[in-house]
């Protein structure tokens, strides 16, 4: 059993706050992304763990025991840098095998975890090669076998794919997820890139400015977001400002009902696939232009401008005709009302017909 | 076209004076030299001034010195110059900064100047001696001036190397990434551990590289060993100059020379061996 507990942990370095008292669980063999844009403090906090930078304040635990006050090369943890970080001058076996043999294990007992470990990773007869005579993706997976030859406790992943191209970036990715399901160990990963988080992680703590945004599992970090800043950050996402006063906010043509009556500022959020596409005549529908139309593979994002909106994204499916400057009419079928020092809160309504396919509007 | 063939000609005009300079002032004078210390009284090929200065006690003496006081000064030099690069790689703070200052400052004084500063630093009633004096009288009997003595010339040489070797270990330092060194303390190595078997053998070039080029400045230099070192027995720079100049031995000095040459050429072929080897990759 291997949980982790972050508890209170803040860093300040000389005025700045890079984070802020946060508290986190992991359960054990969980895979937990901490997802944020550069400089929000995850890497700081990753390291924290690690014991590469010192706590200004807060506590550390894993399996209960603080180790906030152990020093890096004592921790039960062990780490995926974002540059591969393999040492240059030695092979890939000695490599690997360099924290076992600093544990004075027998030669026989390294040799059999280090080719265990190539063989985990999918690279078996690899242990003669030097570092620079391997690809990027293969550096990589050595720095990962040579994290979990030692069987730590805690995996900590620091932006490891980063560096790596798409199509790459993808297959690790989904070998990463395997390998650590198949040996159960909990993982720590930090990213800012939110689809590496929406597919890997069992939760995900959004972080911004030193702060957790929202803990959660991806579906809910995506449908339900806490903050207008976790809305923004994850997908792609319209944010209309709006004036509600008392149950509604007129936006545009439309009259939308919030559940709850208030007076002043809001944002109103919608995802693109929220919006259908109906006829340019539609009463229930905001009417616009078809500004853009981007082409994504198996589907089309439209930038569309709507008059007292602005331009909003929606998406389209590939069959629907559509042209540039073409009128359209969009009906929201799910929006989030999001106002300063209170809980977001999610409206449906009722939904409409699309329009159908490949059926000129 | 014409514009065409003058651009692809530049880089070769630009390096025939160097090259010109080089075959010139160095290659052609050395290889003549060669070729006379082989050439006897009657001008056959001849060994006969390489055995003349084999059996000559003093130009031996003076060869075995000039190794001693060069290998000393670079184990000196090392000695300080490695762990003061460690400090200025690793440090954040003012102080390596300044350090990092005054560590480069002998890079500006000519070599002339320094071994004086350094004759009115430590000889007998010097500086050093009238600081300590001060301190402690009784101290002061004990003072054993380096001036005019071999750890003249070994004091002498390091100060006078610091500031480059400093340079060139903190850039071989500094190609040393952070990462590496934290992956090493994340799998469980010790401070001693990472400078054994991390940093240590990344840096070994720049060690390499810096080794090359003070040796083949120590060994060949004489304005240090003149006027630091005792007067017996010298350096061969010293030697050479004295053979060539008050003993009137214009050919005992060629042979010197080319000795000395011929012991640096060999250093620098360990240095050339270990810049392209850096170039093509290779550990």
């Amino acid at each position: 059993m291997s949980t982790l507990s972050l508890k209170q942990l803040r860093k300040q370095f000389g005025d700045v706050t890079a984070v802020h008292e946060i508290n986190l669980e992991v359960g054990d063999g969980e895979f937990l992304c901490i997802l944020g844009p550069s400089g929000c403090g995850k890497s700081t906090a990753l390291r924290m763990i690690a014991g590469f930078e010192e706590p200004t304040s807060g506590d550390i635990l894993i399996d209960g025991q603080s180790v906030v006050t152990m020093a890096a090369n004592h921790r039960p943890t062990a780490m995926v840098f974002q540059k591969y970080t393999l040492w240059p001058h030695m092979k890939v076996y000695d490599n690997i095998a360099f924290g076992l043999k600093l544990r004075g294990l027998a030669r026989t007992e390294i040799d059999r975890k280090v080719n265990e470990a190539l063989e985990l990773v999918g690279l078996p007869d690899y242990g003669k090669r030097m570092p620079n005579q391997l690809s990027g993706g293969e550096q990589q997976r050595i720095a990962l076998a040579r994290a979990l030859v030692l069987e730590p406790k805690i995996l900590l992943l620091d932006e490891p794919f980063s560096n790596l191209d798409a199509l790459l970036r993808v297959r690790l990715r989904e070998e990463l997820r395997r390998i650590q399901r198949r040996v159960k160990i909990t993982a720590i990963f930090v990213t800012h890139d939110q689809e590496e988080a929406l597919s890997l992680a069992d939760r995900i703590a959004v972080m911004s400015k030193g702060r957790v945004e929202q803990l959660d599992v991806p579906s809910r970090i995506y449908d339900q977001p806490a903050t207008l800043f976790v809305a923004d950050f994850i997908g792609v996402m319209n944010l209309i400002p709006a004036q509600q006063n008392g149950a509604t906010i007129d936006l545009g043509a439309l009259r939308l009902e919030s559940p709850t009556r208030v007076n002043g500022t809001v944002t109103v959020a919608i995802r693109p696939e929220d919006i259908a596409i109906v006829g340019e005549s539609d009463v229930d529908a905001w009417g616009g232009e078809v500004e853009q139309i981007i082409d994504l593979g198996h589907y089309r994002k439209l930038l569309v401008k709507v008059p007292s909106v602005g331009t909003l994204k929606v998406y389209a499916p590939k069959a629907l005709d559509l042209r540039e400057n073409q009128l359209i009419g969009l009906n929201p079928s799910r929006f989030t009302i999001f106002r300063d020092g209170a809980a977001p809160i999610e409206v449906k309504r009722e939904a409409v017909a699309p329009l159908e396919m490949s059926v000129a509007v | 076209m014409v514009a065409r063939s003058t651009r692809s000609l530049l880089p070769y005009i630009l390096i025939t004076p160097p090259i010109i300079l080089v075959f010139g002032l160095i290659f052609f004078p050395a290889a003549q030299s060669f070729v006379r210390t082989l050439t006897g009284v009657d001008g056959s090929f001849s060994f006969e001034r390489y055995l003349e200065f084999m059996n000559d006690r003093s130009s031996v003496t003076s060869l075995i010195f000039t190794f001693q006081v060069t290998f000393l000064s670079l184990i000196g030099l090392f000695a300080i110059c490695y762990p003061l690069a460690l400090y200025l790689r690793f440090s954040n703070s003012r102080v390596a900064y300044w350090a990092q200052m005054v560590a480069l400052l002998p890079l500006f004084v000519p070599g002339i100047m320094s071994a004086y500063a350094l004759i009115r630093f430590f000889r007998g009633r010097g500086l050093l001696e009238t600081i300590i004096y001060q301190l402690s009288p009784v101290l002061s009997e004990t003072y054993y001036s380096p001036y005019v003595k071999p750890e003249g010339i070994i004091i002498g040489s390091i100060w006078e190397s610091i500031p480059f070797t400093v340079l060139v270990l903190l850039a071989g330092l500094r190609q040393v990434e952070s990462g590496l060194i934290e992956s090493a303390q994340d799998v469980g190595a010790s401070r001693w551990t990472i400078f054994f078997q991390i940093i240590l053998p990344l840096t070994r070039r720049a060690a390499l590289i810096a080794f090359c080029l003070n040796f083949i400045a120590i060994f060949g230099s004489y304005t240090i060993p003149y006027l630091l070192g005792p007067a017996a027995p010298q350096t061969l720079g010293v030697l050479m100059q004295r053979t060539y100049q008050e003993y009137a031995q214009p050919l005992q000095a060629e042979t010197q020379a080319v000795i000395t040459f011929a012991v640096c050429a060999l250093v620098g072929l360990l240095y050339v061996r270990t810049v392209s080897s850096q170039r093509t990759g290779r550990n």
